[in-house]
């Protein structure tokens, strides 16, 4: 058997980087939105808001249209690898091919199960039909599910082979099971699922922005200045988890293989994580820009206004320390000029105590800002609302002091405790999270409203920073595809099947992000064009133009 | 309308330009595949130190723990007034010269661990060829002293391997020993786990082991070391070899089993 095939121009390894890449933004798209188009109809089902209702249509309509994309970029895929990879291929399909089966076959019902969604919108509308319906949204997600756990084996496989498996390991002695459920499988499973929630919120908040700059009528920009609220508050609230599930996922690498660990971040990957905690800030600070923005459309919004320059503060300094750069592969002089392996000043910033405390201050700040927004216009009724308010703020006093206590004293232990300490700090996040909000749903149960929000009434800039939103979602894709792809190095399975084509040597950083720009660009680029598509055919009905959120 | 379309456009295209310049303002670093090395029987030290420094310094990923000193023994450096690599690894092991020393080090790294340090090091066997190693230890040998390496080493390894690969019913412990004691040494186990109190503590100790794991669960974990990692010792998941599988014969296996099932 040939072991590689030859792709003009750009050869093979690009090749199967941008199928893959593509097909991957387009699949965690059509994977994400049902999760939130089920949750949408639910809230208009049980809270009898037939917004929701209408919401959920309209993100179901896109995800429609943007299925067949989704499959037609795995058919490249698949076929790239099967003429450019066959000996890859051949050592795949020998180990997963019932799981390749049943991908496919769950391929077909859900697909024919979202048709069903779709079209049976309006036929089953009500009454216990709608309950049906509803079912059919929840199947989706089933089988959308399945499917991407399925696909998340066979890479994972190639990340974390089982131990047993070495070499000289024929294909057809590695016991299935061992190689589905391997080591990566399931932090792999749970860090996509949250983060196709988050990048489907993104690309809906997006679509909304640009339906919001274009619109004709007050009624259509204040329906879909709805809709990007809607979709901007799922991807920040799901984003704002997603790290805990990074740390899961490296923390599992780590203890597959040290050195896969070390490489990842200490390797010749380092330099990635500089950029993946600017992007990062990047998404915080445009998704609290976006809130403080809307803040003017609220009523009773003022009063919180004089404190969004000290969240500011907090979140621009929380990303100068997470991008500060600590442990970097460095040569002779460039170590000789730091005077050490670690810069003076700047290793003290860079090192995970200080990262570990910025980050997590950084996501209560955030969650800070929604707690605003949400409370803008409400005055509660409840007699002990003051108390509640008190409490609230006790927790975000309690955990900020946790994160900073734990920080410093960071700086005083073995790293071997250090490291357990980011599980106190994000303990004490989450816990006010939780806590947080329970008060909060309980306080502001039959509040009085201070004045319904001003749909539509939004500057237009507020609708760009969606658009840095979802691009900087897209790219950060890309770029944590490449870097949990690239820790394989020049192995197609991890220390069990060598790449020996002269595409085997990962590139560096620069390269990476030019392939990850060509992707983004042209994600974004076909998902306009089929999202216009959609819009000659259908379009959407307005929901009323105020409201109280 | 073209207006607010183009403003898009700018917004979305900056954004991408803007992260794809920073991503190559950066240092570049690719990650290199290591170059099979080929020698003859006349190569110098020269040709060997030189392979060996650009295989340390690139595709062997080495400089990634040893070029900081943090978590790895900076190797270049000198450490405690003992010099670089070349001039202390003589001294490291008592009866042990430097040429054995670092290649122990590298197919066996978890056999001696530098005080301070955490047993990380990988198996270097499992990704570079004996050429490539001892290429690497002339390189290390050469900071700081004599190259002892010499073309006989490349040669004795490449019998050594041939033996193996056609060698008698798999067993590659070098012995058909069924003595668990015997075998435990062999195969360097209590280099990580103590027996009767002494050897050091990386792995769970074998002393009790009878009363904590059933046999079938003692051989699953000779077998498959990552399928469970006993609570306490999550650090130093990864560190044990895997390939035990191969290296021991049934008897042998069965016999370290027995062997471990009866520590109470």
């Amino acid at each position: 058997m040939r072991e590689y095939g030859s792709f003009p121009w750009i050869g093979s390894r690009t090749a199967v980087w941008i199928a893959a890449e593509v097909h991957l933004m387009f699949a965690a798209f059509v994977l994400g939105v049902p999760m939130f188009a089920v949750v949408a109809e639910a809230i208009g089902i049980f809270g009898r808001d037939e917004r929701y209702d209408r919401l959920s249509k309209e993100f179901t309509r896109l995800l429609l249209i943007a299925y067949s994309a989704t499959a037609m970029w795995g058919a490249v895929l698949v076929f790239f690898l099967t003429t450019l990879y066959p000996r890859f291929w051949a050592h795949m399909t020998e180990i997963f091919e019932v799981s390749m089966w049943i991908y496919v076959g769950l391929f077909f019902v859900e697909s024919f199960t979202l048709y069903l969604y779709y079209y049976g919108w309006e036929r089953w509308k009500s009454g216990r039909a709608k309950i049906g319906h509803w079912t059919l949204g929840i199947l989706l997600n089933v089988w959308g599910t399945a499917v991407l756990f399925i696909a998340d084996s066979w890479l994972t496989y190639m990340m974390s082979p089982p131990a047993t498996v070495t070499p000289d390991t024929s294909p057809a002695m590695v016991q299935f099971w061992s190689a589905f459920a391997n080591a990566t499988w399931m932090p792999i499973n749970i860090h996509r699922l949250i983060a196709n929630v988050v990048f489907g919120g993104s690309v809906v908040a997006a679509y909304a922005g640009y339906r919001f700059l274009s619109a004709r009528t007050d009624d259509e920009r204040a329906h879909y200045d709805w809709m990007g609220y809607v979709g901007n508050f799922i991807a920040i609230g799901a984003l704002i988890v997603l790290p805990f599930a990074g740390y899961y996922l490296g923390r599992e690498i780590y203890e597959y293989n040290q050195q896969m660990g070390i490489t990842m971040m200490g390797g010749f990957m380092s330099w990635l994580w500089i950029i993946q905690a600017f992007l990062i800030g990047v998404l915080f600070l445009a998704g609290n820009y976006y809130l403080w923005v809307g803040m003017g459309r609220i009523p009773g919004a003022e009063r919180f206004l004089p404190y969004t320059k000290w969240m500011l503060l907090v979140l621009i300094l929380g990303v100068i320390v997470w991008s500060t750069p600590h442990t970097m592969i460095a040569d002779r002089a460039e170590l000789e000029a730091m005077g050490g392996s670690h810069h003076p000043f700047l290793g003290v910033l860079g090192v995970m105590s200080a990262k570990n405390t910025a980050v997590n201050l950084m996501i209560l700040t955030t969650f800070l800002s929604f707690l605003l927004y949400r409370r803008a216009n409400r005055r509660p009724v409840v007699s002990w609302a003051r108390s509640g308010t008190i409490v609230q703020g006790g927790l975000f006093v309690i955990a900020a002091a946790v994160v900073l206590f734990y920080g410093v004293y960071g700086y005083f232990v073995t790293a071997i405790v250090r490291i357990g300490f980011s599980v106190y700090q994000v303990l004490a996040v989450l816990a006010t999270i939780v806590g947080v909000i329970a008060i909060d749903v309980a306080m502001l149960r039959g509040s009085e409203s201070r004045g319904a929000i001003r749909w539509g009434q939004m500057p237009p800039r507020s609708q760009y920073a969606l658009f840095v939103l979802v691009v900087t979602f897209t790219w950060l894709m890309g770029l944590m595809g490449f870097a949990r792809s690239g820790i394989r190095q020049h192995w197609h399975v991890w220390e069990v099947m060598r790449d020996t084509s002269e595409w085997a040597a990962t590139p560096a950083l620069g390269y990476a992000a030019q392939i990850i720009s060509v992707c983004v660009i042209i994600f974004l680029g076909l998902i306009a064009f089929i999202f216009w598509l959609g819009g000659l055919v259908e379009k959407p009905q307005l929901v009323p133009k105020s409201g109280d959120g | 309308m073209w207006g607010t379309n183009l403003r898009i456009l700018a917004v979305v295209l900056g954004t991408i330009g803007l992260y794809t310049l920073l991503a190559n303002a950066i240092p570049q670093i690719e990650s290199e595949v290591p170059e099979e090395l080929s020698f003859t029987g006349d190569v110098s030290p020269e040709q060997l130190i030189e392979a060996g420094q650009e295989l340390y310094e690139g595709a062997g990923g080495c400089t990634a723990c040893h070029g900081l000193g943090t978590r790895a023994p900076n190797l270049l450096l000198a450490e405690a007034d003992q010099g670089p690599i070349g001039a202390r690894c003589g001294e490291r092991v008592p009866g042990e010269d430097c040429k054995a020393y670092l290649h122990r080090s590298m197919v066996e790294p978890q056999a001696y661990v530098v005080e301070g340090f955490q047993p990380i090091m990988p198996d270097v066997s499992r990704t570079l060829s004996d050429a490539q190693i001892w290429s690497l230890i002339a390189y290390l040998q050469s900071q700081g002293g004599e190259v002892t390496v010499t073309a006989a080493d490349l040669q004795a390894s490449e019998d050594a391997g041939q033996d193996t690969a056609g060698g008698a019913a798999g067993a590659a412990t070098g012995s058909a020993t069924t003595d668990p004691i015997q075998l435990l040494a062999e195969m360097q186990c209590i280099a990580c786990h103590r027996l009767g109190g002494e050897g050091q503590e990386v792995g769970p100790p074998f002393d009790g082991m009878g009363s904590r794991l059933s046999p079938e669960e003692i051989r699953t974990a000779i077998l498959d070391p990552a399928a469970s990692i006993s609570a306490g010792y999550e650090q130093f998941a990864g560190v044990m070899p895997p390939n035990f599988g191969s290296r021991l014969t049934a008897a042998q296996l069965e016999a370290l089993v027995g062997f471990l099932a009866a520590r109470e």
